[in-house]
């Protein structure tokens, strides 16, 4: 699992363009969206497309995705357990 | 204030502006399904290729091959020109072409022959005008969906200042992959038809058109463009303030001193998008308009991006010319917080002016008044 | 009498403001590396820059040093000014990015991509880091002139209220870079005439 979050905060620095941001700077259980590292409505179109690139992850459901990209965390849990990838 | 002396439209309901009014008036639409380059179900107003370019090809003989884009664009600027008798090689008419990506499809092509300069919007411009000999550098606007009311302000300025006596504007876009993937991406497509300002409002469809309206300088009973105005939110890049604010600030300066009780209706942007549709109410109520009827054409045409402003103008202001309001197709169950009112059939008016809004991305934001003169 | 009352030029071997080079040695060697540098030499502290397609930046970066040369206040909505940029490629740059998202071998379209296949976002971008409530258009040439932009230049003046407009060529193709961005005021007392001849010697 810590090499999967490690890996998913690579690729979430990558996708939104975090230039400024380590792996170590995120953390793994602060919000992601509105405080932490306050991310829009572009940055969880552009995550979306990320699960399903790097884990055949499909999300349709623009609310259940809310819940999903709470955190770097609960993003971890849900690939663990639906990944196709 | 310049004056309409023709107008044109070609859409998936027709290559006329009679045919496709005669199609809003009798519900119709031109929003089929279809498919994303993915597979996956979408609903889209497509123009027929086969039937444009055979029209294409009679119309005007020539051995050149056009892109589809252009055959567009060419054939509704010649109807309107045409209509409008003007003389369009002269020096004393100036082309406008509004356009978010024109030939952009040729991106998506390994090999064609079309040159490398094909895709850019100058070398499309370039060969409107050109085509119909104009020696005129021809303007071109791209403001994303309110593309088409920035042209027709061009149109203003260019006929206010003199230099012209006429002007050619013409609105085109199509929903080639590339559009489509895009807006896919941003989940903001309805699958099915979409439904403007409605509670169950989903997201909204792309449709294909090109658009023309000729304007001249000199005044004359009828359709006369008043005013125009262009204001930005800075709020967000693709999503519209909650507060309308760009909005309401382009129809307060469109407005000017125009009491809202004189204003016949507003053929609205009306994306069917669930925030677009919501701020245009707000702006709406703070101009004080929010009791005037509102529609949107979308359920008809889908989204024409950068012939929206064009098309959708044309539309209304048919209306407008027989005292008629339209019912905004697409609409059952209001879905909307605040005060709006949305026309849910055809009625009659006597007010003698309309207006015309328009929202891009980029937070830009337009609107248009236009006025029916006896 | 309008007046130019900051520039701001920006190619692919210096950045110029106001007739001052600026002291930036870029080291990096594609044009995105140097919008890069040119931010940071800036100290622009605007993290939303790094999400920008190349197009945008470029704009973005110019605008600020104009803005900042007139102690621009950020925080306070602005309604006399508007953002008018012209360009000749409008954003293929963005748009070949997007193209290769969207390879049918490797479907992927992205959104943070599509977002800047408009060349007008730049304009709406500049509106939003400064609070400009004013007109934003943008406007294709099939090349740089000023004959051309000082008419559309003028155009914006023409909508009521608007007094200063942040204005300009903005091009950005293939990793070159070719800014000029100005701001152009009606009542200043101060600046060099806004004509033909001056926006070319600038350029």
């Amino acid at each position: 699992m810590e090499e999967l979050i490690l890996e998913l905060k690579k690729q979430i620095i990558e996708a939104l363009n975090l230039e400024d941001i380590t792996p170590d700077d995120i953390d793994t259980n602060a919000p992601l969206f509105v405080e932490g590292l306050g991310l829009d409505s572009i940055d969880a179109l552009e995550l979306i497309v990320l699960m399903e690139k790097n884990y055949g992850i499909k999300l349709e459901d623009p609310g259940k995705s809310k819940e999903i990209f709470k955190s770097v965390a609960t993003m971890a849990e849900y690939i663990q357990k639906h990944r196709t990838k | 204030m310049i004056f309409k002396l023709s107008d044109n439209i070609v859409s998936s309901l027709g290559f006329t502006t009679a045919a496709n009014y005669k199609a809003v008036l009798e519900g119709k639409s031109g929003i089929t399904p279809g498919k994303d380059a993915a597979g996956n179900p979408i609903s889209i107003s497509r123009i027929d290729a086969g039937k444009l370019d055979a029209t294409f090809q009679d119309t005007f003989h020539v051995k050149e091959a056009y892109t589809l884009a252009e055959q567009a664009m060419l054939l509704s600027a010649h109807i309107a020109i045409q209509e409008a008798g003007i003389n369009a090689s002269s020096d004393r008419t100036c082309f406008v072409l509004s356009s978010t990506k024109g030939n952009i499809h040729l991106l998506g092509l390994p090999s064609h022959d079309f040159g490398k300069d094909r895709v850019h919007l100058w070398h499309t411009a370039k060969l409107l005008a050109g085509f119909f000999g104009n020696p005129n550098f021809p303007v071109t606007v791209s403001n994303a969906c309110i593309s088409g009311a920035c042209a027709q302000i061009a149109a203003i300025h260019l006929l206010e200042q003199g230099n012209y006596d006429h002007v050619v504007v013409t609105g085109m876009d199509l929903a080639p992959d590339f559009i489509v993937s895009g807006f896919q991406s941003f989940k903001s497509l309805d699958q099915e038809r979409c439904r403007p300002f409605d509670a169950r409002r989903k997201g909204l469809n792309l449709g294909e058109a090109a658009a023309t309206i000729v304007y001249g300088k000199e005044k004359k009973p009828g359709i006369s463009l008043v005013k125009g105005s262009i204001r930005n939110d800075a709020n967000h890049i693709s999503g519209p303030s909650r507060t309308g604010e760009g909005l309401f600030r382009a129809l307060q300066t469109a407005m000017e001193d125009l009491p809202a009780c004189e204003i016949a209706f507003i053929s609205a942007h009306g994306t069917a998008t669930p925030y677009n549709d919501q701020m245009e109410a707000v702006a709406f109520s703070r101009a004080g308009l929010g009791s005037t009827p509102v529609f949107s054409l979308k359920a008809h045409f889908g989204h024409t991006l950068g012939a929206a402003g064009v098309l959708e103008s044309v539309i209304a202001l048919k209306a407008l010319e027989q005292g008629l309001v339209l019912p905004s197709t697409g609409f059952q169950e209001p879905g909307i917080e605040g005060e709006i009112n949305v026309s849910k059939s055809l009625s009659k008016t006597d007010k003698r002016f309309c207006l015309k809004t328009l929202s891009g991305f980029g937070g830009c934001n337009a609107a248009l008044l236009f006025q029916n003169a006896l | 009498m309008k007046k130019i009352t900051s520039y701001c030029r920006i190619t692919d071997h210096q950045v110029i403001l106001n007739g001052n080079k600026l002291n930036i040695a870029f080291s990096g060697d594609t044009g995105s590396s140097r919008l890069t540098e040119i931010y940071r030499y800036l100290d622009a502290g605007y993290a939303k820059f790094h999400k920008m397609d190349n197009l945008s930046k470029a704009g973005f970066l110019a605008s600020e040093m104009v803005l900042r040369s007139l102690d621009y206040d950020l925080e306070i909505p602005d309604g006399s000014t508007s953002v008018v940029f012209a360009n000749k490629s409008a954003s293929l740059d963005d748009d070949k990015r997007f193209q290769e998202t969207i390879n049918p071998n490797n479907y992927y379209p992205s959104p943070a991509v599509f977002v800047y296949t408009l060349p007008n976002i730049v304009t709406g971008e500049v509106a939003i880091r400064n609070k400009i409530l004013g007109e934003t258009s943008f406007f294709i040439l099939e090349d740089f002139d000023a004959k051309k932009m000082h008419i559309f230049i003028d155009w914006a003046f023409l909508s009521p209220g608007i007094s200063r407009v942040l204005c300009g060529w903005t091009e950005y193709l293939d990793g070159h870079c070719d800014v000029l961005v100005m701001m152009v005021e009606k009542d200043s007392p101060e600046g060099m005439d806004f004509n033909t001849l001056n926006i070319n010697q600038l350029y």
